[in-house]
């Protein structure tokens, strides 16, 4: 028995130094970091705060369990009736005075963490009245939106790495979330931090990047079939690169697609909720142009829809995508150029478990 | 005079199975109830295997969405509703009537009623695979997702299964709470209760008063989801968190259920085998009745990142409630202390326990800290917490339990030699399989997701998924023991461990009605008094002879 004990506490601790030691050596980019016993450094003012109070705790938790696994392991060790001894040990019915010492200090401790909680939650919910960005996170089965609305840009994500959300550092970002569906959560392992996005009330929060870089993000309240796949990216860059990439961006919403020649095939799809398109087949001529009206038949406040086309060579390259989406009751018409004869798939960018075959002759 | 000797009223023969299916004992019926019990655990091991397969490789489709998430859904309602519950019902309605020195529960036929709703329901749940598919919402089933326009035919089934489920929870509650008002042997003051009668009647309470709720939560759902209902989705004019709070009300009370019963098994099991009474009886039964208590006014720290939760009064709530469970690990730890103890299997399992509920528990602390909270709370670090509360707290317990019973229960010793590899495979299994999920939720991987890209997070997922073939072939195992012990002939003594409570103070397994004669109760140990005179104090009594049934 002691034997294994010992074992046991000896594999414990060099699994536990091993985890340690790889935590420390890995490099530490939130999204992709070393499973350890710490998350990865925050980016954001709040986010370290509340890693600080999670290092705290960690800390009492260390040793109060060292205090505690290291009494029952004394306790199994030291006590274990040995052979032949059937004599009755001393019948301890409890002590008063043990009792009470190991229910005040363990309320003055919780009382502790409590107030300290607080502190730190105090830091993580302080918002600015004028924020100078902010961003409307919308989102749906199964696939985000990110509106810039006084910048009058919006990004929806397309496949399953979804959209990028580009932020300045040093500044205040206000984020407000919103959903129309089923309830989603708004989760940025690099922010240490995740507020849920719930259909009839709009969340709002402040955090204040400090790092520049790339983060992964993704939803955490279970949202049905695609949830696993409901990705995103903050990219987090200078002040000056924001301002940049904002007018980039601008601009390139301006650009318009070129006409269709006259007298071009037109085929009609059209969708009406997230699992499939109402069409599943579509016909064009090889070697010619053709338009595609798309219809989004969801109700009003519905989830956008799209028609792209995909790379038949097998990789997950798209050959057309159609801009823009067609939110909730509205139709569009894409320009598909010219493709070669053969069997394609078309799928909707932003539900990509929704596809069709296209068969081009 | 002369007096009529009547005949003895013969029986007529009636096939075993019959009697079983028939019987309003409830000793017949607690093992009916673990019996089931373990049929359930083994179905939601099963789905647990199917979710770590999945999880084993990155980008892993070998399962596809759908079907995933009818596993983690059923997996954990069959654990919860068809396994935990059931099984510690099952060692309450055993074992509580025999350690009050009752004869039987207060009423036998509902008794078998509140059994027999449990594989009706469990059948309603499971049909929901041969009609297009289970329930797939996870087990806190939130709206809008578990509304008619986000989730199938197989969400009505587990409303309706979860709702006769409930209706045997109440009955039952119900049933135990008057055995133990009213059944008590003499003597048996409420100070006297053995420990698990204790949080047996806790327990029952916390069930009268959650279970209704939701109950009417499940009405309404199923109205919403069939009648046009507006309760719980926001696009119909409903609130999407009211769900939650409401399922939550009833769903954190619930966590006690789980777990108070199986503090007790374990307050049972460690002063028998330490040879010592429980320290501080006193403190453990108003620290249980604390924890009943509190239990109702913690429900909303799982809807911290709601954004719709007073955050200082339900994190203050959490991190009180974890000082009377301290309480109960000082205790329990100081009854092991100065003791004699035998590693029986119970023992170790119980041991076992204490080391991974600890885990359990310390992990509260960082999840009633709001801040920390909203970067764990739905990540892999809250799937480890919460295995180490429900599979190294009540499972590691309800083995105790087992081994312990067993032999009263079939009148045979399980293999200790078996049963020390199953507690070595179990407790490495166990701690395989949920430790590094903790490590993974602070790596970011959100639970519930059928699939994950990053590499980096393979490696863990690989130990947890041996882990949990580990503990499934521990499984097995232990099944192979219970079959081989049934097919002995009987050999237990009716007091193998050298027990304290009156359970012990009866054959094994003991007749109908119980007992012949009971011990005077004189104390919380009635067996150890008769077995050690000598500690007595001056004022002693024979046995009180009592005539079978007559419990008053």
């Amino acid at each position: 028995m002691r034997r294994a004990a010992i074992a046991w506490t000896r594999s414990l601790l060099a699994l536990a130094v091993l985890a340690l030691v790889v935590g420390a050596c890995a490099e530490a980019t939130p999204g992709n970091q070393v499973p350890n016993f710490f998350p990865a450094p925050a980016i954001t003012d709040q986010g370290q705060a509340s890693e600080s109070l999670y290092a705290f705790i960690f800390w009492i938790a260390v040793a109060i369990f060292v205090l505690v696994e290291g009494l029952i392991i004394f306790a199994v060790l030291r006590y274990r009736r040995r052979k032949g001894d059937d004599e009755l040990p001393v019948q301890t019915h409890g002590s008063m005075g043990f009792e009470l010492a190991w229910t005040i200090v363990p309320f003055i401790i919780v009382v502790a963490l409590f107030i300290l909680s607080e502190n730190t939650q105090q830091k993580v919910d302080a918002s600015t009245p004028n924020p100078p960005l902010t961003v409307d996170v919308t989102g749906f089965q199964w696939q985000w939106t990110f509106d810039y609305k006084a910048q009058g840009l919006s990004f929806t994500g397309q496949g399953t790495d979804g959209p990028t959300m580009v932020l300045p550092v040093g500044e205040d970002v206000h984020f407000r979330l919103h959903s129309n569906d089923v309830i989603h959560s708004f989760y940025v392992p690099g922010f240490f931090f995740k507020k849920d996005v719930v259909p009839g009330r709009t969340n709002e929060f402040d955090l204040t990047l400090d790092q520049t870089g790339t983060y992964t993000g993704q939803c955490a309240e279970f949202c049905g079939l695609g949830h696993a796949d409901m990705r995103f990216t903050v990219q987090a860059v200078s002040p000056a690169d924001f301002s940049a990439w904002v007018a980039k961006e601008q601009e390139a919403a301006k650009a318009t697609p070129s006409p269709l020649p006259s007298g071009a095939q037109s085929l009609t799809l059209s969708a009406s909720n997230t699992t499939a398109f109402d069409e599943s087949t579509l016909s064009a001529t090889a070697g010619q142009p053709f338009a595609v009206v798309f219809t989004n038949n969801e109700a009003a406040g519905g989830p956008p829809h799209d028609f792209a086309i995909k790379d038949p060579a097998g990789s997950s390259n798209l050959l057309f995508t159609g801009q823009p989406l067609a939110q909730a009751g509205q139709t569009v018409t894409y320009s598909v150029p010219a493709l070669a004869a053969g069997t394609y798939t078309f799928i909707c960018i932003v539900h990509p478990n929704m596809t069709g075959t296209l068969t081009v002759k | 005079m002369a007096t009529t000797v009547l005949p003895r009223a013969t029986t007529y023969s009636r096939s075993r199975a019959y009697e079983w299916l028939t019987t309003t004992d409830h000793k017949k019926i607690g093992i009916m109830y673990v019996a089931s019990s373990y049929f359930f655990m083994c179905l939601g091991g099963l789905l647990a295997l199917g979710i770590r397969t999945q999880l084993a490789v990155p980008n892993d489709t070998l399962i596809p969405n759908a079907l995933y998430n009818q596993l983690f859904t059923m997996h954990g309602t069959t654990m919860i509703f068809f396994f935990v519950m059931p099984m510690l019902a099952g060692f309450a309605n055993y074992a509580m009537p025999l350690m009050i020195g009752a004869a039987d529960m207060a009423f036998p036929r509902i008794n078998a009623l509140s059994f027999w709703i449990i594989p009706v329901s469990g059948l309603l749940l499971f049909s929901g695979f041969a009609f297009g598919g289970a329930a797939s919402a996870g087990w806190t089933s939130y709206s809008p997702l578990a509304e008619a326009k986000y989730s199938g035919i197989g969400q009505d089934l587990w409303i309706l299964a979860l709702l006769l489920n409930g209706m045997s929870s109440i009955l039952g509650a119900i049933n135990m709470l008057v055995t133990i008002f009213k059944l008590r042997a003499p003597g048996m003051t409420m100070l006297r209760l053995p420990i698990f009668v204790w949080t047996v009647l806790v327990t029952a309470v916390l069930l009268v008063f959650a279970v209704p709720v939701l109950a009417s939560g499940l009405v309404m759902l199923f109205i919403d989801r069939n009648y046009g209902g507006s309760f719980f989705d926001p696009a119909a004019g409903g609130d999407a968190i009211l769900w939650q709070n409401v399922f939550w009300f009833f769903g954190h009370p619930e966590v006690y259920i789980m777990i108070l019963p199986a503090f007790g098994i374990i307050s049972e099991v460690l002063p028998v085998f330490s040879r010592k009474p429980l320290f501080g009886y006193k403190a453990f039964v108003l620290a249980t009745v604390s924890i009943g208590v509190l239990g109702f006014g913690v429900w909303a720290h799982h809807m911290f990142a709601t954004g719709a939760v007073y955050l200082p009064f339900f994190s203050a709530a959490t991190f009180l409630i974890s000082v009377p469970t301290g309480v109960k690990m000082f205790n329990w730890v100081a009854t092991m202390w100065r003791g004699k103890l035998r590693f029986t299997t119970s023992m170790l399992f119980a041991v076992g326990f204490l080391i991974s509920f600890l885990i359990g528990g310390l992990d509260g602390a960082f999840a009633a800290s709001t801040p920390v909270d909203f970067d764990i709370t739905d990540t892999y670090w809250v799937v480890s917490h919460l295995h180490y509360v429900l599979f190294g707290g009540s499972a590691m317990a309800i083995m105790a339990g087992t081994y312990y019973w067993f032999p009263k229960m079939v009148g045979r010793m399980l293999d200790e030699r078996l049963g020390k590899v199953h507690f070595t495979l179990m407790f490495v299994g166990l701690q395989l399989t949920f430790f590094p999920m903790h490590l993974l939720g602070l790596a970011g991987m959100p639970r519930r997701i059928a699939e994950y890209a990053p590499t980096v997070w393979q490696p863990l997922n690989v130990v947890a998924t041996i882990g949990a073939f580990t503990i499934a072939a521990s499984m097995l195992q232990f099944l192979w023991n219970m079959f081989t012990a049934l097919r002995r002939p009987a050999d237990a003594p009716d007091d193998p461990w050298d027990a304290n409570t009156l359970e012990w103070a009866t054959s094994s397994p003991p007749p109908p009605y119980n007992f012949e004669r009971l011990p005077e109760v004189r104390s919380e140990r009635p067996l150890f008094d008769l077995k050690h005179p000598e500690l007595r104090k001056p004022a002693t009594a024979a046995a009180v002879v009592v005539s079978p049934g007559s419990g008053h």
